[in-house]
């Protein structure tokens, strides 16, 4: 495809016609932040950069940014995916706006006057092997040993240490689901490593914030120090769009 | 992100003021519309990089981390050791460590990564491992403009 990169959009979300821009200093991604409407909506375009590929981690942090200036600001948005470039104006009013009207306005009806928290739950480590010593002789009994001289032995460990941590976790994990409150919509993303607990989004009422926040420092306060949970946002909705 | 809180100091409960690199990444990899590929220019090995943030450590590496985080609990759980274990510890901790630097966490490499092919900006992760150095070389070469391939 050889298309002249001038005219090309990076596209960072869709949002509804009309929309104020945020004011953003430095837009590494894309420069000359405009909106292209159709169909009343709007996407929040920018020019790319002529002389690179986007993909840079200041890339990544610019796309953030101009997100959370449009929520920041109180404008309903829709986040595209990173990386979206478009030919041309045309096309993002033909392709995006036109061909996907009807759920990108449903979408958008979905998310008004909604933000997102994002949360991490860990376990402490310390905390939770204790308790396996605690609770599993065979595997306290394994550490004692030599056998964890030799790497076998070492693996046999680790082996059973976290397959005893993959039982605790639907438990812990589903506790922290219990106490959330303020939800109107959950979605749990895959966990990335054992000590990971839980990872999800929560879609928020933007009244309900701070009563949702408040009751995350209390069930932080009520797992601790078992648990360790990070709480990020509020931020766009980038969890619950495209998902029908 | 801003959001008039004051309780965000708790002490329970894990409240970055300012997303970091690791939290941006984690927010919106593999997230948001997605536009059809063929109306689609230039995605710059995006794929590859979310491929690396979503990796499941290798069980081995993961093992051999557990094993030794669990060896090491008694090295504060008992005071007085005698000599000999704790030297023997250490030693264990020593070898195992260069692991772990490595293991510690697949957002860190996607950091890493994609710092790769940018050094001016804000980075506040200096501990590198000659080995999370070179992973890094493997996200640099992306160019084209043609998604790569989802190797597995």
């Amino acid at each position: 495809m050889t298309t002249s990169v001038a005219a090309s959009c990076y596209v960072f979300g869709v949002v509804p016609a009309g929309a104020r821009l945020p004011e953003v200093d430095e837009t590494a991604v894309a420069e000359g932040l405009r909106l292209v409407e159709a169909e009343g909506l709007a996407a929040v375009v920018g020019t790319p950069p002529a002389d690179r590929a986007v993909g840079r981690a200041v890339d990544l942090l610019a796309h953030d940014r101009v997100l959370a200036a449009l929520v920041a600001a109180g404008t309903p948005v829709l986040p595209m995916r990173f990386g979206a470039v478009l030919r041309d104006e045309a096309a993002v009013i033909d392709d995006l706006l036109t061909a996907r009207a009807g759920t990108l306005r449903a979408d958008l009806d979905r998310v008004t006057g909604r933000v997102q928290f994002t949360l991490t739950v860990r376990y402490e480590q310390d905390v939770v092997l204790r308790e396996l010593l605690a609770s599993r002789p065979d595997i306290a009994r394994l550490r004692g040993s030599g056998a964890t001289h030799s790497l076998d032995g070492r693996l046999r460990l680790g082996e059973l240490v976290v397959q005893a941590i993959d039982r605790m976790r639907p438990t812990d994990a589903q506790a922290v689901m219990d106490d959330l409150r303020d939800a109107v919509d959950i979605r749990r993303n895959k966990t990335t490593s054992p000590e990971e607990v839980l990872s999800a989004a929560v879609l928020v009422d933007e009244g309900d914030a701070d009563a949702f926040e408040q009751n995350m420092v209390d069930v932080a306060r009520r797992h601790h120090p078992r648990l360790r949970i990070r709480l990020v946002g509020p931020s766009a909705p980038y969890d619950f769009v495209g998902t029908g | 992100m801003t959001s008039a809180v004051d309780k965000r100091d708790s002490g329970y409960l894990d409240r970055p003021r300012s997303s970091s690199l690791a939290d941006v990444v984690e927010l919106i990899l593999d997230k948001g519309l997605v536009i059809d590929a063929y109306v689609r220019i230039s995605l710059v090995g995006i794929e590859l990089v979310t491929i690396d943030a979503r990796i499941v450590i290798a069980s081995v590496d993961t093992y051999l981390r557990f094993a030794e985080a669990t060896n090491r609990l008694d090295l504060y759980e008992h005071g007085g050791k005698d000599l000999g274990e704790m030297t023997e510890s250490l030693a264990k901790g020593g070898a195992s460590g260069k692991t772990s630097g490595v293991i510690d966490g697949a957002k860190d490499k996607v950091g890493e990564l994609l710092h790769g092919s940018d050094d001016d900006d804000d980075d506040d992760d200096d501990d590198e491992s000659s080995s999370r150095r070179s992973r890094s070389g493997n996200g640099r070469s992306s160019g084209n403009g043609r998604p790569r391939s989802r190797a597995r």
